[in-house]
């Protein structure tokens, strides 16, 4: 059916993960200048503080992964409000579920 | 004059961080809607705003946990390793993501190699990062 709407785009998923190692890269590179030895071989040292990166399929398998735990955290929430007797996922029915989902996360 | 500079990176950063919020959000939205309906289930709107702020959260974290295991292994980039390690406290987890990234080495691999995928899935999940040809 409409699969490409049903599961996260690889390259959201990069751009956020590029924005958090970014911001590590960047605090690296501060705790380094504070050091005055390592301040004159910067352009050495760049080189070592280059964010990571990711392979394509690496992304995909996140996307997946993400996609399971949005999944879950619908399914097991519509359990509890099924058993509750109601065809409506509210605020308790998350509440119930969510330490669970956390730790199998 | 350094701290304005910072100050300026840190709302550029939280500018960014706002917009990938929402775009992830977006997709959120039509993953939980299509599951709902699935199950035959509504869903009110805070909850899943609540469920995408959440995975937000996990993705971020994620890509925390992927950035060490990779530098750990002596690495500069993320592999699929790293990405089923970090689900490795869920067996069953773990195991839907192994063979999920087993789909996704067989669409690579030409047809004449595939017939022996089978045999050799094991040891291939240990080789992906280094190409060992072992003809």
């Amino acid at each position: 059916m409409d699969n490409a709407n049903t599961r996260f785009d690889p390259d959201l998923i990069h751009a956020i993960f590029k924005l958090v190692w970014s911001r590590t890269a960047l605090e690296r590179e501060k705790n380094e200048g504070a050091d005055p030895l390592e301040c004159e071989v910067g352009a050495a040292t760049s080189k070592k503080n280059r964010p990571t990166s990711a392979n394509a399929n690496a992304l995909k398998l996140s996307c997946e992964l993400l996609r399971v735990f949005v999944i879950e955290a619908v399914e097991r929430a519509a359990t509890i409000a099924e058993a509750e007797g109601v065809n409506k996922i509210e605020a308790t029915h998350l509440e119930r579920i969510l330490p669970q989902l956390l730790l199998d996360f | 004059m350094e701290e304005a500079r910072s100050e300026l990176e840190r709302e550029e950063d939280e500018e960014a961080t706002e917009l990938l919020r929402d775009r992830f959000r977006l997709s959120t939205i039509s993953i939980v809607e299509a599951q709902a309906k699935k199950s035959d289930m509504e869903i009110s709107e805070p909850i899943v705003a609540c469920i995408s702020d959440l995975a937000f959260k996990y993705t971020e974290q994620l890509a925390k946990d992927l950035e060490l295991f990779s530098q750990h292994a002596g690495r500069k980039t993320v592999n699929m390793e790293d990405v089923i390690l970090s689900a490795h406290r869920n067996k069953h987890l773990a195991s839907s993501l192994r063979s999920f990234c087993n789909d996704l080495k067989a669409k690579e691999i030409p047809s004449e190699r595939k017939r022996k995928k089978a045999s050799r899935k094991e040891d291939k999940a240990s080789t992906s990062v280094v190409h060992i040809p072992d003809l």
